[in-house]
């Protein structure tokens, strides 16, 4: 049957002013092509355009994914790294540690793999196997926040936000792995696991509001997204919480598959979206932005090879140097480093003489009184600061 | 960072501390590690020394 009501203006009568427009549950409210809705529309509840997913309340339309380097795209230290898993590092892709104390190890790399439109990602291969993980052994990678980037999920408060993260998956074989949050500022956590295929899969899952215990508003570490792949029973000997509770070590990652069982075991991992509400297309952006927003934490200077980097003329045993400007303010002040010997003229090797967030003043101590100069001679031979949280 | 030895150093001009020289098992790097509980290599100095080690002057 079909009802056609032919009208210019339908105008509420109820006391609120409500017009409704109701299908039956299954079919569709149509409006025909090239119809203008003038005015101001609103929508509650999740919101379908196109085929894509809109940011529900408390997202954003741009700068709603709270993780950094999402896309794997960012790998200042290295692209790949061996012989991973015995202690805590950031070996290879920007923002990711790596933690373990087993005796399996892992190759860690950034890789040319992903699901349509997105280019890297992160590949975790086993290289030495541990068949038996002692109790309290562990291996997972995670990526840390500040609490002044988690502000909006308004944690600890009557309006506190559900928390989407999501991202995109594949191994070698069937396997189940733990992602959890875990609020370091207040110690509680929630955690669900995860199946993994052959196939690239997108996987979402929405933690619940927490209205207990909110994160710290500065720049230190409130919170870590955790990607659990091997533990002991230490960890896994309890029940993962699907609602924020304080922590318990036993709860931390139930019902895993151990990742370092075999050498055969690879996992991939891209697309990581961390947002308010509910889950929404991966947020891309360009390579600058999360190189800019990476290098917060961790930048990596290398002058020209053969090239001078600083030189001048100072009285002997004073100091010959030149200020460098990071490029962004860093997160807190950095440890600096400085890799390899560097080819030098009338002057010991070059060294730090200062640093602040913002930059350092890098120099050498002359020999004597002459023209001085220090440059790297070899690709090996670079600058780094570190503030990685 | 796995530390070997911790080393203050002044500033070359005013003569007055400000950071740590830091030696590890990665023999062709050179740490300097702020004196700033906002760094997580200072905190690892620190855990150091309470396992019974010494900063030099």
């Amino acid at each position: 049957m079909t009802s056609t009501i032919k009208a210019d203006v339908v105008t509420a009568q109820t006391t609120n002013g409500n017009v409704t427009l109701q299908g039956n549950g299954t079919g569709t409210v149509a409006i025909s092509d090239n119809t203008a809705i003038t005015g101001t529309l609103s929508a509650t509840g999740a919101a379908t355009l196109s085929s894509q997913a809109y940011p529900t309340a408390g997202g954003l339309w741009s700068g709603r994914n709270m993780v950094i380097n999402g896309s794997m795209a960012v790998s200042q230290r290295a692209t790949s790294a061996t012989g991973l898993g015995a202690a805590a590092s950031y070996p290879t892709l920007d923002r990711y540690q790596l933690a373990g104390n087993t005796n399996g190890r892992v190759t860690m790399s950034q890789t040319a793999d992903g699901p349509s439109g997105i280019a890297n990602c992160l590949k975790l291969a086993c290289t030495t196997a541990d068949t038996s993980i002692a109790s309290g052994g562990y291996f997972f990678f995670h990526q840390k926040f500040e609490g002044q980037n988690l502000q909006r999920w308004a944690k600890g408060t009557a309006d506190a936000k559900t928390v989407t993260v999501s991202f995109w998956v594949k191994g070698n074989a069937s396997a189940t792995y733990v992602v959890a949050l875990e609020d370091a500022d207040n110690t509680r956590h929630c955690g669900f696991t995860f199946p993994v295929t052959t196939s690239w899969t997108r996987i979402t899952r929405t933690f619940p509001a927490d209205t207990t215990g909110a994160f710290d508003d500065d720049n230190a570490y409130s919170l870590t997204c955790i990607f659990h792949l091997s533990a002991g029973s230490d960890r896994t000997s309890g029940t993962l919480p699907s609602t924020w509770q304080a922590t318990v070590t036993a709860n931390r990652c139930p019902g895993i598959t151990q990742f370092l069982d075999s050498t055969s075991r690879t996992f991939f991992l891209t697309g990581l979206q961390m947002e308010v509400g509910a889950a929404t297309p991966f947020e891309h952006e360009s390579y600058s932005e999360t190189l800019q927003k990476c290098q917060r934490y961790f930048t990596k200077i290398a002058p020209k090879v053969n090239a001078v980097t600083v030189r001048g003329y100072n009285s002997s045993g004073a100091v010959v140097s030149s200020w460098f400007s990071f490029p962004t303010q860093m997160r807190t002040e950095p440890t600096c480093a400085i890799t390899g010997t560097w080819a030098v003229s009338n002057c010991g090797q070059p060294a730090f003489q200062s640093f602040s967030v913002d930059g350092f003043l890098f120099g050498a101590t002359t020999s004597s009184a002459a023209d001085t100069y220090f440059y790297p001679d070899a690709s090996s031979e670079y600058i780094t600061a570190s503030a990685e949280l | 960072m796995n530390i070997q030895s911790v080393k203050k150093i002044n500033d070359s001009a005013t003569g007055l501390f400000f950071a740590y020289e830091v030696l590890t098992d990665e023999p062709n790097i050179r740490y300097t590690v702020p004196h700033n509980e906002e760094n997580s290599d200072y905190q690892a100095i620190l855990e150091w020394v309470v396992e019974g080690n010494t900063i030099e002057d």
